[in-house]
């Protein structure tokens, strides 16, 4: 039986070839819509929840936590170091982690921050930087293959390709592939990056322009872990605002920093419910494509059981009952929309590697290998749907044998 | 043995085809001769079950199969009929071999097939596709396609109608050789086939089947 159908699937390679398509289409389309949104989700969420607050300067709170949980966006500005003390010493809180970015390494930004950062990212090789020493990296995975990095290499970080800094940070250690923004990053001790920064300064005091941050005894942001949820609330509604004087001790005096504070599930829960608005739009389309899938599949259908006609009036002649050759015609179909359904979920896992490169640039990194029930589940329709109009024709020649006519 | 009782066959253009009784012995070869629409091809489809006859009965063996259900038909048709039709019945855009192999799907074993197509001419054709094939050579598949499931009945509706009498002439004489021992039945219009066989019945008036429209029938009662 087997044997027979794809024999005469491929006899009918061309209308084969037109349902497999439209399949492929509809369902990858689908597929790859919602295994796109449900990560980005996951990831901004996943990420999200892992600090209770944050504290940086004041600004845009979406680039506050886009920025300092997803390394996207520049900075919003400095903050004075002196905070993250000040945080510590708060009983309400677990854990204040500075973070400053400015630099960058091959295209792959350099963040400075503790150790305690990496905390549950596992190393491939090497070994996490001293929280104490200075000029020591830790690399992301995708960030040390593409650049040929390896433990033990020097690497010069600059604000771009062609202005570099004079002292090469040491490679100590590459983390684990970890499908997220992390494997994108280069990680070293704060410290590090005041070090670049003070010798830059100290070059470049007489040039009146550059635009860079100057980040000696600055960070950019505070991760901030509170012991419940409760203490976040209330620490974000003391900082949110606040103003803080800081001396550099530069002889220029106190400066003052106005402080804006966020919880990173508030402010991203506001930026997904935007992002659900483009996944709502996403999924009518889809639905638009599977409902175009259904027509041209039953069209198709239909007429290969027009043509078909005259040889199921063979069939019938020799002998051939009509149960049997509904059940080829139901093989026929089911194989031909089983063959589309694993095409059109390996096209769409083919399209989230291909994207999951140029997002990834974007902080948004995406697993080709991470598969959601409710994938299989559209598959699952969208073969019911390639299978159905077979049923509804079989049925239909079941009550109108052409035997005789 | 089949035996036809008081068949007849009324069309949807209303023309009514009444056959006398017949009877075809076991193992022997006949030839229905007679004028075009005389009922010779109605007469075979009604004995292969395909088509039920109005009135009347077929038994073949001391069975009525004339009586017995759709499904019950085919079976019987697919066990014990070999049906050699006269435009092939085969499907042009696949090979000789699933053409004959097509079978298969209600259980039959073809796995005498290749012998069947050597010693028609034919073995080295199994994997042509049939549109490649000349009219000669599907009338052998056909027959192949026929006797591979070893039936006890052959019937052959007009096996060489497609052929010029040269080629017609030595199907039939191996379609007969192939055939040896089965009760075979063959429809043709052409009279130079009749030595081939061991009975030739004349299917035109009182000797075989009688064509009437109803008003005429209505005129004879």
């Amino acid at each position: 039986m087997i044997r027979f159908a794809l024999r005469n699937l491929a006899v009918k390679k061309v209308q084969v070839i037109l349902v497999i398509l439209s399949v492929v289409v509809s369902a990858g389309t689908g597929v790859l819509a919602y295994n796109t949104a449900a990560q980005v989700s996951d990831g901004i969420t996943g990420t999200a929840a892992y600090y209770s607050a944050i504290i940086g300067p004041s600004g845009s709170k979406t680039q506050l936590a886009m920025n300092s949980m997803y390394f996207t966006d520049e900075p919003l500005g400095v903050i004075p170091y002196s905070l993250v003390e000040e945080l510590l010493r708060d009983s309400r809180v677990v854990s204040a982690v500075p973070f400053a970015m400015a630099d960058e390494y091959n295209g792959y930004s350099v963040v400075g921050t503790s150790p305690e950062y990496l905390s549950g990212k596992r190393l491939a090789e090497g070994e996490m930087f001293a929280a104490s020493g200075e000029c020591e990296a830790v690399l992301g995975y995708t960030a040390a293959k593409v650049c040929g990095a390896e433990v033990g290499d020097l690497i010069y970080t600059g604000h771009s390709a062609g202005q570099t800094h004079k002292t090469p940070l040491r490679i100590v250690g590459i983390l684990e592939r970890t499908h997220t923004v992390y494997d994108s990053q280069v990680f070293t001790q704060l410290r590090t990056i005041w070090v670049l920064h003070e010798a830059e300064e100290e070059e470049e005091e007489e040039e009146e322009d550059h635009d860079h941050l100057e980040l000696d005894g600055m960070v950019c942001a505070v991760m901030v872990k509170t012991r419940n949820p409760a203490y976040a609330t209330a620490l974000v509604g003391e900082y949110d605002g606040k103003v803080v004087s800081y001396d550099k001790g530069s002889g220029e005096g106190a400066s003052l920093y106005t402080l804006t504070a966020i919880e990173p599930m508030a402010t991203v829960r506001g930026i997904l419910r935007e992002a659900d608005n483009t996944r709502y739009i996403v999924f009518v389309l889809c639905g638009i494509i599977l409902a175009m899938n259904v027509i041209v599949v039953s069209i198709v259908t239909l007429l290969n059981m027009y043509h078909s006609a005259a040889e199921i009036a063979l069939m019938r002649l020799i002998g051939i009952g009509m149960g049997r050759i509904n059940l080829l015609y139901l093989v026929q179909n089911a194989f031909a929309g089983l063959l589309s359904t694993v095409l059109a979920f390996c096209v769409s896992r083919l399209c989230l590697g291909l994207m999951g490169g140029y997002v990834a640039s974007m902080g948004v990194v995406l697993d080709p290998s991470k598969v959601y029930p409710a994938e299989l589940l559209i598959l699952f329709c969208v073969f019911l749907i390639s299978v159905l109009p077979t049923l509804v024709c079989t049925l239909v020649m079941s009550r109108r044998d052409s035997l005789g006519s | 043995m089949i035996e036809t009782f008081g068949l007849s066959k009324r069309f949807a253009n209303e023309t009514a085809i009444e056959y006398r009784d017949l009877v075809f012995g076991t193992g022997r070869s006949y030839m229905l001769m007679g004028a075009s629409g005389c009922g010779k091809s109605t007469l075979l489809n009604m004995i292969a079950g395909i088509l039920t006859p109005d009135t009347g009965r077929v038994v073949i063996d001391g069975t009525e199969t004339s009586s017995l259900p759709q499904k019950e038909k085919d079976r019987f048709r697919i066990d014990r009929i070999g049906f050699i039709f006269q435009d092939f019945k085969l499907i042009e855009n696949m090979t000789v071999r699933d053409n004959i192999d097509i079978l298969r799907l209600e259980g039959i074993d073809t796995s005498g097939a290749g012998a069947l197509l050597d010693e028609l001419g034919l073995g080295r054709a199994a994997g042509k596709k049939v549109r490649q094939l000349s009219g000669g050579e599907k009338q052998r598949v056909a027959i192949v396609r026929a006797l591979v499931k070893r039936p006890d009945i052959i019937l052959a509706d007009e096996p060489t109608g497609n052929l010029n009498f040269a080629i017609g002439e030595k199907v039939v004489e191996e379609l007969l050789r192939v055939s040896r021992g089965k009760t075979l039945i063959a429809v043709s219009h052409d009279d130079r086939l009749a030595p081939f066989f061991d009975e030739v019945i004349d299917m035109n008036g009182v000797t075989g089947g009688r064509r009437s429209a109803p008003a005429q029938e209505a005129r004879d009662d």
